[in-house]
């Protein structure tokens, strides 16, 4: 096999994992370029945790390969490949120091003295924690201690960093923090990270691309602001932020818009998918997208009467949950700074507008295992 | 309903507080009733019997120091002291050789047959030892099994001497004995340890051997000096075993006092290597317990 090898990169072909009759990945494809920060999002279960456990190495693929920098690592022992796992219950060595903890690795790999120390160093800098080096982990805070498994990991200087979950124990404040110090973490080190979470918020914050995984499939790869803005199906667009799912029956067609009349001079214009006269189809609005107050009044704005059900005030905007008349309720978001006057009230009659270009079809048959296209291997 | 709380009398308080302070003693004055009764009182007995002496039919009665020295200057009882350590340390370790990988697959992998290995463990153990001692008996002996089925299978022909009534067959039984108080703190120690701990050590490179090296003896330890506590001062102390499977060169100090005691009617002399035994034995339950003291994670 004669294939170039790329700094951190991984490739993931066809992958099965089956633990006994259960399928908890299931013919997954996908490829994580060299030092990007990659994303597995998905509900528990969703297969994400053993794809991660598979790329370390310690679950076996049932079929499939896992290509690191170019060499088929599947059935490679996880202390000969070049990746290290950060685990979601640290796992630090509670009988070491900070310092003995990073310095394991570097240690069994028979790394001389001098550059152990050195590596150490550098991998506590980095997770700023030289301070605490001889402090035991029973004495370091949650973040603290998840900052030493970092380093622990890093200072192997691994081909790609594995975490899984690793906020997951951590208060939301924390959480935050240390979403941005891993950020800035990958971009110091240039290494590739896999990251796995549950928490879409997370991923979007911290990825440069996101696999969202559902029931051992992926459902879609892509930037957070595709997932965001053109999810592949009604799971990922129901994953990814809030969405409105309304359903369009096709009265008539024009300029390529699908338009439902719903009298009064209400409608609800949506792109023209070819379904025809009389079809139905689901599309998908964000609540950003939603107007309740301006007049932006035009062709292709859809535009439906509608009852205030309830105002959440937040600040820099307000939520509104309105029924429409056409039965759906629909959670709107509109800038505080954009309104004029009082607030409206719960049973206020409201007109919903929005631009048909801020809804999109959605095909439920389509997009599942995106990447599965690639030629099988051999 | 009156905003402030109406006034208590200090004699309630005092009263309640009393109470609650004797509570839990009074539950325990039973216990200690009968542990002062039937355990105290006879170890101050046998303090008293060791500095003693009585003449020949009691004419002359006296407090004396001769008891300690005789087993001091004696030479026999530093050869049996001698035995007694060999013996009691040997199938000491190759309790721990037995019971330390025993008690890792019991933790870690029994998966559901954890509980019914844990049951059996205590099970077998706790048979009546003269019955298990006279199993081995069958096994060992001159006609024992081992011997007949060496001579069947043409690996020998004549019976091997050595494996009954000798400092091996004392080793061995001894071994295992008190298997279940050996492995079960060393499996408590183990069941706390993260099982994820060994899966970021084998991510960090580490091999099996550096796994138990560096993980998990270490976080045994305080496991296995509570197993040397509970186990090695019984094996210190026995008498049934090298009386039942032992010879002449496997006599230990627990013999020794039943012979003083009970053969020769010396209680002066036994009741002063008892006292002896039992300091013996404390200063190994002190060391023990600094050495996990000091392996503790604070």
């Amino acid at each position: 096999m004669s294939e170039a090898p790329v700094k951190g990169e991984i490739r993931i072909e066809r992958i099965t994992k089956k633990f006994g009759d259960t399928v908890a990945v299931d013919d997954v494809s996908f490829e994580i370029p060299g030092g990007e920060f990659f994303s597995m999002l998905g509900p528990s279960g969703c297969g994400k945790t053993t794809t991660l456990r598979m790329i370390a190495g310690f679950e076996d693929p049932t079929a499939g390969r896992i290509v690191l920098e170019g060499k088929d690592v599947s059935f490679v022992r996880p202390a000969k490949r070049n990746v290290n796992m950060v685990f979601q219950a640290y796992g630090l060595f509670p009988h070491m120091t900070v310092a003995q903890n990073v310095a394991f690795g570097p240690k069994i790999k028979k790394v001389p003295k001098a550059e152990i120390a050195e590596r150490v160093e550098e991998a506590l800098a980095t997770v700023r924690m030289d301070a605490l080096a001889d402090r035991r982990p029973a004495h370091l805070s949650g973040g603290q201690q998840q900052r030493v498994a970092l380093a622990r990991a890093l200072v192997n200087r691994p081909a790609a960093l594995l975490l899984d979950e690793p906020l997951g124990a951590l208060d939301l404040k924390l959480r935050k923090e240390m979403q941005l110090e891993l950020k800035r973490i990958h971009a110091t080190t240039g290494t590739t990270f896999v990251y796995v979470t549950h928490d879409q918020e997370e991923a979007l914050t911290m990825s440069q691309r996101i696999a969202v995984m559902k029931d051992g499939l992926v459902q879609q790869v892509a930037t957070p602001r595709e997932l965001y803005e053109r999810p592949a199906n009604a799971f990922v667009a129901g994953f990814i932020g809030t969405s409105n799912v309304l359903t369009v029956r096709s009265d008539s067609v024009r300029d390529g818009l699908v338009v439902m009349d719903l009298g009064d001079g209400d409608r609800i214009c949506a792109p023209d998918t070819g379904a025809g006269s009389g079809g139905e189809t689901k599309i998908i609005v964000r609540p950003e997208r939603m107007r309740v107050w301006g007049d932006p009044d035009g062709e292709g704005m859809s535009r439906v009467h509608g009852t205030i059900a309830e105002v959440v005030y937040l600040g820099s905007m307000t939520q509104l949950i309105i029924d429409l008349k056409t039965g759906e309720r629909v959670t709107v978001h509109e800038l505080n700074d954009d309104l004029k006057g009082a607030l409206p009230r719960t049973g206020d009659p409201v007109v919903v507008q929005w631009a048909a270009e801020s809804s999109f079809v959605i095909d439920d048959t389509a997009a599942v295992n995106v990447a599965a296209d690639l030629k099988s291997p051999g | 309903m009156e905003s402030t709380a109406p006034p208590v009398s200090e004699g309630r308080h005092l009263r309640a507080r009393v109470v609650r302070t004797l509570r839990p003693a009074a539950f325990l004055t039973g216990p200690m009733a009968v542990l002062a009764l039937f355990f105290l009182a006879p170890l101050i007995i046998l303090l008293i019997m060791s500095f003693r002496y009585e003449s020949l039919y009691g004419f002359q009665t006296g407090w004396t120091l001769d008891n300690f020295r005789a087993l001091f200057t004696d030479p026999i009882y530093r050869g049996v002291a001698k035995d007694t350590l060999i013996i009691a340390s040997t199938a000491m370790v190759c309790q721990l050789l037995v019971a330390f990988p025993l008690s890792y697959f019991i933790a870690f992998k029994a998966g559901r047959w954890e509980l019914p290995l844990l049951l059996l463990l205590v099970l077998v153990d706790e048979l009546n030892p003269i019955v298990r001692i006279y199993a081995w008996r069958m096994l060992l002996g001159r006609e024992g099994l081992i011997n007949d089925f060496l001579i069947w299978t043409g690996i020998i022909d004549v019976p091997l001497d050595w494996l009954l009534f000798t400092k091996f067959s004392v080793i061995l039984v001894l071994s295992t004995s008190w298997v279940n108080y050996c492995a079960l703190p060393i499996y408590a120690s183990m069941k706390a340890i993260k099982p994820s701990l060994f899966e970021a050590a084998t991510d960090l490179g580490a091999g099996w051997i550096t796994r138990w090296r560096r993980i998990l003896i270490p976080l045994a330890a305080p496991g296995i000096f509570v197993a040397i506590i509970l186990v090695y001062i019984p094996l210190f102390t026995d008498f049934a075993t090298p009386g039942l499977v032992g010879g002449t060169s496997s006599y230990m100090l627990g013999n020794s006092v039943a012979d003083l005691m009970v053969v020769i009617g010396d209680w002066g002399a036994g009741s002063a290597l008892s006292l002896l035994m039992l300091a013996a034995m404390a200063v190994v339950a002190v060391i023990a317990y600094f050495l996990t003291k000091l392996n503790q994670l604070d």
